[in-house]
Order: C-alpha cells, then sequence, then structure tokens
C-alpha cells in the first residue's frame, strides 16, 4: 500500500506472479500501474505491505536481490548522447560485468534485439521502437530472472507493437525469464498473457486467464444500438443470446466476449458511479 | 568491487568527453571577461597587500571557475534525475548508495580540473609568476572535492530544476563574488565578513591563493579545516543519497 499525500495510489493490492510466466497487468490511466512496479523494484517504498519470492521475504533494496530484477521503465530513460553500446556497457558494469563476459553480453543483447548495426549510433537518434527495445536489451544484459516492463509497446505502430510481441515471447521462453508488463492495451494483455490481472484506481478488481476473465460475464455479447448509444449485454451461450435477439427490433450484432467487454464492464461501472456523485 | 563508482564515472565522464569543447569554452569565457574587466580595466596598476592586482586576482578566478564547474554538477544531476530519469538506473543497480556519492565526486573533481588548465594557460598569457606546487594540489583537490559533494547534496534535496537554478543565484553567486576572489575580504565592511565567513570559498580560496603566490605564508592550518569539511559533507550527501527513493 502506497499513497502521496491524499492520493492512494495503490491500495491493498494482493496478487501473486509464477514463475516463468508472462504476466499482464492492465488498467487505465493513473490506476497505479507504475507505482505498483516501483515498489516491486524498491524504486519506492510502500508504507505498508510486503513482498515475497519463492516464499522468502523480498527486500528489493538487497543487492542479490536487485541482481535478479530487470526493469524497463515507462520513459526511456536512455543516455541520449551515448551510444547504444555504451549505454549497455555501463548497465554492464553497474551490474558487476567485465572483460570478455561484458562484451559478450553486449554482444548477445545487441543481437537479441536487433541492434548490432546500430551499435556505435548515439542512442538519441534511434527511432522510437529501436529505443524501446534498447531499454529492453539493457534490462536483460545481466540475465535477471524476473523482467519488469512498465507499458513496454506505448508509443509504437501496430506493426512494431506486434514484432516487440514476438520479442517478449521470446524473452519469456528463451531467456527463461519471468515477465510482469503493464499496458493499457487489451489486446496486448489478451495475445500475450497467461494471466492478467485488472486494476483501477489504486484496487484489483480482477485477475485470472483472459478466458477465466472472459467468462465471468458470458461468452456471448449482444451489441444492440439504439439511435446513437450502444449498449452490451451479456450471455452464458450463444443459445441465450439468440433467443434475446428475437424479442428486439434495433440493430443488433452478435459476437463473442472480448477482454475489452470485461475491461469496459469493470472500469466502466467506476466511471459511472463517479459521475453520480458529483 | 567498486562497480557503482566504475559504472556512474565512467558514464559522467563519457558525457563530458562528448561536451568537452562546450564545456572547455564555457569555463574559458567568464574568467577571461573577469580578467579583462577587473585585471586590466578597473585593477590596472593596483596593489592588494603589497602584490600586483592581477597576481592577487588569477587565484581568485582560479577558485572561483573551478568552484562552478564542480558545483555545476548538480544541474546535470537534476536533470539527469527529475527529466531524464537516469538516476533511476543507479537506484536499481546492485550498488552501495555511497558509490553514487564517491562516482559524483570523483566525476565534480574531474570537471572542476578544466578551468584549473584554463587559468593556467592565462596566467601564462599574463606573464604572471604562479607556483603550482604539491601543497596547491592538495588544496585544489580539497576544493574541488567540497563543491562537487554541495553540488551533488543540493541537486538530491532539491525537487526540480528551476529550484536549482534558484540555488544557484541565492547561494554560488553571492558566494562567488563575496569570498576573496575579487578583493580581500579583511578590507570589507563587517557584514561582508560576517557572510564571507559562512561561506567555504572564502577558506579556500585563501588557502590556494597562498599556494600559488611565492612569497605569501601558507595558512597551514586551513588544511585540516577544509578536509573537516569534505568529510562533513560527504557524510550528508551519503544520508541525503541513502534516503532518495526515484
Ligand atoms: N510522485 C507522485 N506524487 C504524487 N502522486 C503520484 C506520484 N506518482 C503517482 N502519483 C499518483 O498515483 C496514482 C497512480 O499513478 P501511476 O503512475 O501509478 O498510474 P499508472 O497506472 O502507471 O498510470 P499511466 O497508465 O498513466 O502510466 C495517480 O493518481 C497519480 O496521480
Ligand atoms: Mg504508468
Amino acid at each position: 500500500m502506497r499513497s502521496f499525500g491524499s492520493t492512494l495510489a495503490v491500495d491493498n493490492v494482493s496478487f501473486q506472479v509464477y514463475r516463468g510466466e508472462l504476466f499482464a497487468f492492465l488498467g487505465p490511466n493513473g490506476a497505479g500501474k507504475t507505482t505498483t512496479i516501483n515498489l516491486l523494484t524498491g524504486l519506492l517504498h510502500p508504507d505498508r505491505g510486503e513482498i515475497r519470492y519463492r516464499g522468502e521475504r523480498f527486500n528489493p533494496d538487497l543487492l542479490a536481490v536487485k541482481q535478479l530484477i530487470g526493469v524497463v521503465p515507462q520513459h526511456n530513460n536512455l543516455d541520449k548522447e551515448l551510444s547504444v553500446a555504451e549505454n549497455l556497457r555501463i548497465h554492464g558494469i553497474l551490474f558487476g560485468l567485465r572483460g570478455r563476459q561484458l562484451e559478450e553480453r553486449i554482444r548477445f543483447c545487441l543481437e537479441f534485439a536487433d541492434l548490432l548495426e546500430k551499435s556505435a549510433t548515439a542512442a538519441g537518434k534511434l527511432s522510437g521502437g529501436m529505443k524501446r527495445k534498447l531499454v529492453i536489451a539493457r534490462a536483460l544484459l545481466h540475465q535477471p530472472k524476473i523482467l519488469f516492463l512498465d507499458e513496454p509497446t506505448v508509443g509504437l505502430d501496430p506493426h512494431s507493437r506486434r514484432r516487440m510481441w514476438a520479442f517478449l515471447r521470446r524473452i519469456n521462453v528463451e531467456q527463461q525469464c519471468t515477465v510482469f508488463l503493464t499496458t493499457h492495451y487489451i489486446e496486448e494483455a489478451e495475445s500475450l498473457a497467461q494471466r492478467v490481472m485488472i486494476m483501477d484506481n489504486a484496487k484489483i478488481i480482477a485477475a485470472g486467464s483472459p478466458d477465466e476473465l472472459k467468462s465471468c460475464g458470458g461468452d456471448y455479447v449482444l451489441d444492440i444500438y439504439r439511435g446513437t448509444d450502444l449498449d452490451s449485454e451479456f450471455f452464458a451461450d450463444r443459445d441465450a443470446a439468440l433467443r434475446r435477439l428475437k424479442q428486439l427490433d434495433t440493430v443488433v450484432r452478435i459476437r463473442e466476449t472480448t477482454l475489452e467487454d470485461v475491461f469496459l464492464q469493470l472500469t466502466g461501472k467506476r466511471i459511472a458511479g463517479g459521475k453520480g456523485d458529483v | 568491487m567498486f562497480n557503482g563508482v566504475r559504472g556512474i564515472y565512467l558514464r559522467e565522464t563519457l558525457i563530458l568527453r562528448k561536451k568537452l569543447v562546450k564545456t572547455v569554452l564555457a569555463s574559458a569565457v567568464s574568467p577571461a571577461l573577469f580578467l579583462i574587466a577587473f585585471g586590466y580595466g578597473v585593477g590596472q596598476g593596483a596593489q592588494v597587500n603589497g602584490h600586483d592586482y592581477l597576481l592577487f586576482l588569477l587565484p581568485g578566478l582560479l577558485t572561483m571557475s573551478s568552484m562552478n564547474q564542480s558545483y555545476g554538477i548538480a544541474t546535470e544531476i537534476n536533470i539527469s534525475r527529475f527529466y531524464f530519469k537516469v538516476f533511476e538506473e543507479y537506484l536499481l543497480a546492485p550498488l552501495k548508495r555511497w558509490e553514487i556519492v564517491v562516482a559524483e565526486m570523483f566525476y565534480g573533481v574531474t570537471k572542476g580540473l578544466i578551468p584549473v588548465v584554463i587559468i593556467g594557460i592565462y596566467t601564462l598569457l599574463c606573464g604572471v609568476q604562479l607556483t603550482f606546487g604539491v601543497r596547491f594540489l592538495v588544496a585544489l583537490l580539497l576544493h574541488l572535492a567540497i563543491f562537487s559533494l554541495l553540488g551533488l547534496i543540493t541537486a538530491l534535496l532539491v525537487r526540480n530544476h528551476s529550484d536549482q537554478a534558484l540555488m544557484n543565484s541565492f547561494l554560488i553567486t553571492p558566494m562567488m563574488f563575496l569570498s576573496g576572489t575579487f578583493f580581500p575580504v579583511e578590507k570589507m565592511p563587517v557584514v561582508i565578513r560576517a557572510v564571507a565567513a559562512l561561506s567555504p570559498l572564502t577558506y579556500s580560496t585563501r588557502l590556494i591563493r597562498s599556494t600559488l603566490i611565492g612569497d605569501m605564508a601558507v595558512n597551514n592550518a586551513l588544511f585540516p579545516l577544509l578536509a573537516v569539511m569534505v568529510v562533513v559533507l560527504f557524510i550528508v550527501a551519503y544520508r541525503v543519497v541513502n534516503r532518495v527513493q526515484i
């Protein structure tokens, strides 16, 4: 739990991430995703609460623990004047790599991130997608066991985003790295993650695999168009949805539930409630 | 061992190297202007404590501009912390927090040496005789360490860039002028002398000047005083760094 002045940014949040998993953390702006990551990586200290790793108390201030985690912040914090390789080298030295081992890791990470030809380019001169990949490559340099990524695909076009997904899957599988990522994009969480957690207003409002989350509201949706308004109704199966369809005489569309429906349903209620309070 | 010190120092000096021409020019211009305005303009033919004014002024310019460069790491640390968020990299790395203090102090000292070389060249050009010996070197290193640590401390205490600029105009600029760099403090009214007594630059300037001017008695008691300041500031800096969250 953590607050900033009177703003409660993370409130009684409790969840588990399993080893080797790709875990997505979904939530609208200001939900508290970044604050949660900062608490998990030790950049902020919680007002209350604790983190456990394999059953042991996990203190991100311990040097051995820092060695285990890689962090990709929301903001690309590269040294823009320095070359791609220099950015990696400094990170490597800070994490205790040296000599041949350091140069090999730099080369490996550059290759892995497809940045080998750019190794002498100033980081500030890379495209947005390359910068993002460089930040990720840097976080992987010291071979962390857990990688935290705060909005890894922010600012990427649809093609780059899909390439980034493939890259993240490779990290998860080839590097055997537990991946914890935050995102605003529902299809990103749905297509990447084994488990998803939805956070809103500093609280966790749902958690589970994408399929579990989708079926909790109903597997089928009727989108009912009433003038400019769109109402969605949820049904456990297709037959139930079709029965309801027969009673209606407006424009209707029937489809399977997406994670977006779940997300909108869960976070939308709150927004509607908020309006009522004002 | 010392991965933190090596990594951070390497980062800072690599960036310094990329900006070297700019830094050299910046620290060459203002002492040159002061030299012309005060040394040759106002102070032409003047004597201070039996020395030519130029002989008095050059060591003052040396301490002043090297202080500016060493303390100037404050702005850089502030920007890289709040704007570029590079400081997070240090906080996430498996290093001891004192390593950040040592690395930034070394960096500030390194940066402070640039204007020393420049003033050395000006001294030759002006045909003034200064003696650069071991005692000068020790005094200089203490002086640079003091202002690097002060820079680090303010950078970490101040929450944003405009407050940092405010610190410069309320702290550093008055110190530059009132610490015996341009005129001897002893001849000033008591108020100014009181202000000067609070400024660390007063002591380092007095010591460095006495080590540079051949026939001046070196005030050896100032060595331990500056060393104590370094130790105290180091402890303060360490405590501040230790408390820092993003
Ligand atoms: N340093 C801070 N000082 C004050 N309030 C803060 C600070 N950092 C975050 N907050 C507040 O905490 C809440 C959660 O912010 P956080 O950055 O964790 O959200 P987020 O889910 O990462 O949002 P986004 O998707 O926009 O990145 C917000 O209300 C924010 O205003
Ligand atoms: Mg965020």
